[in-house]
């Protein structure tokens, strides 16, 4: 199994992803050998940073909710944090949680480009935050996330003798009242109120009336699932926002994190983050996040979402960027952003790369990590994985595997015949329209996602000639080539989605934190309790 | 300033542990006993630590000094030379140790003085016992003896007031000249005739005739010299006014004392309703200026989707 994944990997069929992007060209790392000096008007020079990266392959999410559950039980079952998912799964088309976090016209998350090519954080600003001093005026309102209940179990027990049984009945988990439940994390889950919620999902933007009404008639509807964590952003908005210094982005593996003892719950992070993923917890006065159970990964274990996750969506794995070209590529206009982000993963393969990666401190093993890693070969070989609204300029490090969605039934019959010849205009043809994905993983540009859809296809049917047979060969080597895909790479793209072990969809760096002892704890041990990550909880305030 | 906390804390642990003295006293002698026992070993904890650590000269310039000079004439309380040979030595002890019960007591000697110091009861100095007054009545009759004693205190000038000196008092009334040693200006607490919009504070009383009802420059300056009110005491004690900031105040009040007292320029009322206007006008305004603000997203889903099903 090793010997396949390599050979896809770094064999002869390896193609160098820069050389398909015009935009990296005059950026050939190879350029930068022999250079001492740093110079930011030299574009050959780099800065060579590690980051954990991810990649949920949506073809093969379920929608279970497992993913959920299991972050939830580690991190947020706790006082204060019963809102909070750090780890949630939406249905799409839905609004999401908190209900429509998409629309920036509404909550002013993420980064916006000025006239002048300038970015600026879209909820604040050094003019902003003397006026807004008392009350940010972008928070989501509790009925935006939701009342978190719990259900009166006593009642079940204490129940008087009556000629019924005894209900257990909803209270909510803030005032302990009893509560007419109106909403919760996954309300709109497979389409629940779909006239409410999937109507109003904001990545219909652009689309047809004609579009939008097949996607609620009975036999075209498709929905799909998108399991969200924090994007742990190379330009992250939260961290920003913050006036108190006190979010972070990890120097060695470029996990966003709050340093509890220096939040003072100003909560910017909140309205700036665009895609909602910074909570506020009540109880502690300090806003929480999703931290990549990076106690977890310090212990070479996969986070609990990953680890717990039934589909096997989620590849977790090293990318190498150049640093320096960060503030450059988030100012790119919106149609040259996933390319523009795509430039700044470093190929770890390249010896200039491996020899700066080494000057800037990365240690062997994490190099090693990189070229190992199964999310650069979904985002820079295969080019099958997009960030999730890269039109934010965040940057965000988790990248999505588009879904393949059924083609619409106009066809009763002889579907896969008529499919077998005309392939490119099936995929334009899925239930799932293709500027709804746009919109959702492509920054509005289609042919990303066009892309990436066509080669998943190329994928199967390649498969289906070599397993099944009933296939022309000839046909499958067309649909290949016509997706920008040799043979070698189908099977190995097959490999990582369908056959993957726990070791190839999880390559965890070694993290060298032998001399932070505070790490090391037993995370279980602490759990429910606050202030995880160091030694002893925080107190309320300053 | 950490001292004034220490020494408030003193009297109130002393005060409280004289109303479970009296409540006690009037029951049963043996729980009375236990009480005082307890008492006691609060007393020495509490006070007495303090107290006895302190040497008499020390213990009267922190206590008495504010009300009281030796040979300088009388302040709020009377002019403590040669008292010794005014009242016996059992009599003041009596009365150091609890002023109030004495007076209470119908004493003719104490309510006079009572009289003459306007009404002011001497309070109880903290950590005071029978061998603390006996020291007290000694160090006094030394510096009786003196010709001129350490506690005489500051004369009060007989300087006569200018229109200059009115003027000055004014400023310092009003807050435009700040206290030499940190005191708070006159108008945070008083009202005055020339005061004008809102007028002073209304915590104090109008001081417009306080001139006259002090009885004169006198008793005013020894007044402002050593605030005795309960109010005023723990303000002034560690900022006191300087010599000359008396001077021109009772200079100003000297003034006032032609006028009658200030009408308040709004009714409580008016004042109450133009308070709830600029409140209200203020909560519009910020409903205005932040329009723009996130409103409920999904509620609003919800109430559109309701009303599509209606029509």
């Amino acid at each position: 199994m090793a010997a396949g994944r390599m050979g896809g990997l770094c064999g002869t069929n390896f193609e160098d992803p820069f050389e398909r992007n015009p935009l990296t060209l005059a950026l050939s790392p190879s350029r930068g050998e022999g250079t001492k000096q740093r110079n930011k008007q030299d574009p050959t020079l780099m800065q060579i940073r590690s980051q954990v990266s991810m990649v949920f392959h949506l073809d093969k999410c379920i929608g279970c909710h497992t993913c959920s559950v299991a972050c939830k039980n580690v991190w947020t079952d706790r006082k204060g944090a019963e809102y909070m998912w750090w780890n949630n799964v939406e249905t799409k088309p839905g609004t999401g949680f908190p209900t429509k976090w998409e629309d920036q016209e509404k909550y002013k998350g993420g980064f916006e480009r000025n006239d002048d090519g300038s970015l600026s954080i879209k909820s604040t600003s050094k003019k902003k935050i003397i006026p807004n001093i008392f009350h940010n005026p972008h928070m989501p309102s509790m009925d935006d996330y939701y009342e978190p209940w719990t259900y009166d179990y006593q009642n079940l027990f204490t129940a008087k003798e009556g000629s019924d049984q005894p209900t257990a009945g909803p209270i909510s988990m803030i005032d302990g009242e009893k509560i007419d439940v109106q909403s919760g994390p996954n309300w709109d889950d497979d389409l629940g109120g779909s006239e409410i919620y999937a109507a109003n999902d904001p990545n219909l933007a652009g689309l047809t009336e004609q579009q939008r009404l097949q996607l609620s008639s009975v036999e075209r509807l498709v929905f799909f699932y998108l399991p969200r964590i924090c994007n742990h952003c190379l330009n992250p908005c939260c961290v920003a926002s913050c006036p108190s210094g006190a979010l972070y982005k990890r120097g060695e593996d470029g996990i966003v994190l709050i340093d509890q003892q220096k939040c003072r719950a100003w909560r910017s992070c909140v309205a700036a983050c665009p895609y909602k993923k910074t909570y506020f917890n009540w109880f502690t006065g300090k806003s929480e996040k999703c931290i990549l159970c990076f106690p977890r990964l310090e212990t070479g274990q996969a986070p609990a979402c990953f680890h717990s996750c039934v589909g096997r969506i989620r590849y977790l794995g090293v990318l190498l960027y150049d640093a320096d070209r960060l503030e450059e590529v988030a100012k790119l206009p919106d149609d040259e952003l996933v390319e523009g982000q795509r430039s700044l993963i470093m190929n770890p393969h390249d010896p200039a790369v491996i020899a700066q990666a080494k000057k800037d401190g990365i240690s062997d093993g994490v190099i090693e990590a990189a070229q190992n890693s199964p999310v650069y070969k979904f985002v820079m070989e295969w080019k099958i994985a997009l960030p999730p609204h890269i039109e934010y300029r965040t940057l965000p490090m988790l990248f999505y595997v588009p879904p393949m969605s059924p083609v619409q039934a106009s066809k009763p019959e002889d579907t896969i015949h008529h499919n077998s010849n005309n392939l490119f205009h099936d995929i334009d043809d899925s239930r799932v329209p293709m500027k709804f994905l746009a919109n959702l993983f492509g920054g509005g540009q289609e042919g990303v996602v066009r892309y990436a859809l066509a080669k998943q296809k190329a994928v199967r049917w390649h498969r289906r000639a070599e397993t099944v047979g009933d296939i022309d060969r000839a046909t499958a080597d067309r649909m290949l080539h016509e997706a920008n895909c040799t043979r070698e790479e189908a099977d190995a793209i097959y490999k990582l989605t369908a056959l993957c072990t726990y070791e190839e969809r999880f390559v965890i760096p070694p993290m060298h934190r032998e001399q932070a002892i505070e790490m090391m704890k037993e995370p279980h041990e602490h759990r429910a309790e606050t202030g995880f990550g160091f030694v002893g909880g925080q107190t309320r305030g300053m | 300033m950490m001292f004034a906390f220490e020494h408030s804390d003193i009297h109130s642990c002393q005060s409280w542990g004289e109303s479970v003295l009296e409540s006690v006293s009037s029951r049963r002698p043996t729980a009375a006993l236990c009480a005082l026992q307890v008492v006691a070993v609060l007393f020495i904890v509490f006070a007495s630590a303090r107290a006895f650590s302190q040497d008499t000269p020390d213990y009267y310039r922190q206590n008495c000094m504010n009300c009281h000079t030796v040979g300088g004439g009388r302040l709020t309380g009377p002019d403590l030379k040669d008292v010794g040979k005014r009242r016996e030595a059992e009599w003041l002890i009596n009365f150091l140790q609890n002023p109030k019960a004495v007076i209470e007591s119908g004493d003719a000697y104490a309510v006079k003085m009572v009289e003459e110091s306007r009404g002011v009861v001497m309070p109880i100095a903290p950590g005071m016992t029978r061998y603390r007054a006996e020291q007290l009545l000694k160090l006094l009759e030394a510096e009786s003896a003196l010709e001129k004693s350490q506690f005489e205190g500051i004369k009060i000038s007989s300087k006569p007031f200018t229109e200059q000196d009115r003027r000055a008092g004014y400023e310092y009334f009003v807050g435009q000249k700040r206290l030499t040693n940190g005191g708070a200006s006159c108008i945070s607490c008083h009202g005055m005739h020339d005061i004008s919009a809102l007028g002073g504070g209304r915590l104090g009383p109008d001081l417009t005739r306080v001139y006259e009802r002090l009885k004169g420059r006198t008793s005013l300056s020894a007044w402002l010299m050593a605030p005795a009110t309960e109010t005023m005491q723990p303000i002034f004690k560690s900022h006191p006014l300087e010599a000359e900031e008396i001077h021109v105040l009772a200079a100003y009040f000297e003034a006032g004392a032609a006028h009658s007292e200030a009408e308040p320029s709004v009714s409580r009322i008016t004042f109450l309703l133009i308070g709830l206007a600029i409140s209200a006008a203020v909560i519009f305004g910020f409903d205005v200026i932040w329009k723009g603000r996130l409103h409920s997203v999904r509620r609003a889903l919800v109430e559109a989707s309701s009303q599509r099903r209606r029509q």
